[in-house]
């Protein structure tokens, strides 16, 4: 590589400020959907809250079995007389009003514990996938207005809590070109199907952008100022969330960057060889290729030079092309029968085995030796 | 040039999105088929070949408001910057179809830019010509026998 790509701190108007950072190293590391998706489901049960049915629930009966001999089956059967509950069978999954088969128990294994360092390799991941412009799209961010992936805004539009109001948010957002992404989530609002209406999970919506801040340079207020935007996010740089980078396992949220927040990535995840300032024990992956682009592999001068010449003719057989019938198309005729051509130009097919009249024997060379004594 | 990083290829981002897209369509019937919602896609068919979000170089044909056709062409050259990443024609829909074809045959085809695509770029455009024409009237009915036309004379009276 020549020189390290840089990227654009916009102003708040959207054009560019002039100022450019150098990208942050994280975003080279290796894009591992497997890994990230696996990570999520772990890290997605970690928020779960233990439930259960009633200990004794389909057991609050003194049923007992009327044992055989009585021609019904042997399920116990609620005991007594005088309603017409009496009885009826009872505790069985398969009852009304009985036990439900295997009662959930709140010492289910809830939480899933996952290894650091395959959910440091999943969140760098997310990250490295968030500055692909195509996975924003494969995503359904709507980024085609917006002037540079990844969307880096100067920390001085923030600073002295400039955004702490959600209508200086929503301008900002606008002269950035994500107004579009904003507006899809606006128009995905949906009731929720089932149950989940009631347990405070009412409606559905789209996932927007995450703006993702350094607390210490831009200040908390700005979480007030975007908190109301449907779809919205922010996240700390310090404490990103691969929920909220990988939403549903799927690579490539779009990241609002502050320039604090994208400067400090270099100290918060290092390099591949210089370890991270915060993070204990980390380098970052290093890719196992270092082009990924198989074509330019392929025709790259160092494995044209060794590469030895392609074996066959230039003629090569060519498959699936349509059978001529040689009795009709000449040109194939001839290919198979050269002698075609003279037998068609001597018209030879129409010509007789000879002209007139057979000669007779009598006078000929033939008589003579036949009647010879 | 490609992306920021050497680690992304077009052969790469089709591999992480090929099971799933903003763009797919996956339906049950037909046997599971599966379509794409790609502006840049010209067949919508969901495949390596076609997904415009994918190839570096991609070409979609839409239709324009005066009757057209618009050409939208993917640059090159700086593949982080979406807001100015594609390049728009817009073929007027008073020009005749052939010279529309010729334009767009030369635009993505002939200068090589995706010669590959050239067919299906010029079909799209003349589905979308076609479909832009004022639909004929239905020919006049003809009744034939002596009922039919006393049927029809009793219809318009």
């Amino acid at each position: 590589m020549a020189s390290r790509p840089t990227v654009t701190i916009l102003k708040a108007d959207g054009s560019a400020s002039g100022a450019t950072h150098p990208l942050p190293k994280v975003f080279n590391s290796p894009i591992r959907p497997d890994i990230v998706q696996t990570v999520h489901t772990g890290v997605a049960k970690n928020k779960r809250q233990p439930y259960a049915v009633s200990e004794k629930a389909g057991h609050q009966t003194s049923a007992e079995s009327w044992g055989t001999g009585r021609a019904v089956a042997r399920i116990p059967r609620v005991s007594g007389g005088g309603t017409h509950r009496a009885g009826q069978a009872a505790f069985g999954n398969m009852c009304r009003s009985g036990r439900m088969f295997a009662p959930t128990k709140v010492w289910r294994k809830w939480h899933q514990k996952i290894n650091l360092g395959q959910k440091r390799f999943a969140t760098v991941s997310a990250l490295a996938a968030s500055s692909v412009p195509a996975l924003l799209l494969a995503r359904g961010h709507q980024v085609s207005t917006v002037p540079e992936v990844p969307l880096v805004i100067n920390s001085e539009v923030f600073s002295g809590a400039a955004i702490a109001k959600t209508s200086a948010a929503l301008g900002l957002l606008k002269s950035i070109g994500a107004s579009s992404d904003i507006d899809k989530v606006k128009k995905s609002r949906k009731l929720r199907a089932g149950k989940g209406k009631l347990r405070g999970r009412r409606h559905r919506q789209r996932r927007g952008p995450l703006v993702v801040y350094d607390p210490e340079v831009d200040g908390k207020e700005l979480n007030l100022a975007f908190r109301n935007i449907a779809g919205v996010e922010t996240s700390s740089v310090f404490a990103l969330n691969l929920l909220q980078l990988a939403p549903g396992g799927h690579l490539g949220r779009f990241i609002i960057w502050t320039s604090a927040a994208f400067k400090a990535l270099d100290i918060i995840y290092g390099s591949s060889t210089t370890p991270s300032a915060l993070k204990k024990d980390f380098l970052l992956p290093s890719p196992i290729v270092h082009q990924a682009d198989v074509g330019r592999l392929i025709n790259s001068s160092e494995i044209q030079n060794v590469i030895r010449a392609a074996k066959g003719f230039s003629k090569t057989k060519r498959a699936g092309v349509q059978k001529k019938n040689p009795l009709h198309n000449k040109q194939v005729l001839l290919r198979l029968n050269p002698y075609a051509a003279g037998y068609s130009k001597d018209k030879i097919g129409t010509k007789g085995l000879g002209a007139g009249k057979p000669e007779r024997a009598k006078g000929t060379q033939f008589a003579k030796v036949i009647k010879e004594d | 040039m490609a992306h920021h990083s050497t680690q992304v290829s077009s052969d790469l981002i089709w591999e992480i999105s090929r099971n799933q897209n903003s763009y797919l369509v996956k339906r049950a019937q037909s046997g599971g088929i599966q379509f794409s919602r790609d502006p840049l896609n010209l067949t919508n068919v969901h495949s390596r070949k076609n997904a415009g979000f994918v190839n570096d170089k991609a070409v979609g044909v839409a239709p324009a408001t005066d009757g057209g056709v618009t050409l939208i062409t993917k640059k090159v050259k700086h593949p982080q910057r979406p807001a100015s990443h594609t390049h728009t024609t817009t073929l007027s829909g008073k020009k005749s179809t052939r010279k529309t074809y010729k334009t767009i045959a030369s635009n993505t085809a002939k200068s090589g830019y995706r010669p590959d695509l050239r067919a299906s770029a010029i079909a799209r455009a003349s589905a979308i010509r076609k479909s832009q024409k004022e639909p004929k009237d239905l020919p006049e009915s003809k009744p034939r026998g002596a009922k039919a036309k006393k049927a029809a004379a009793e219809k318009e009276e």
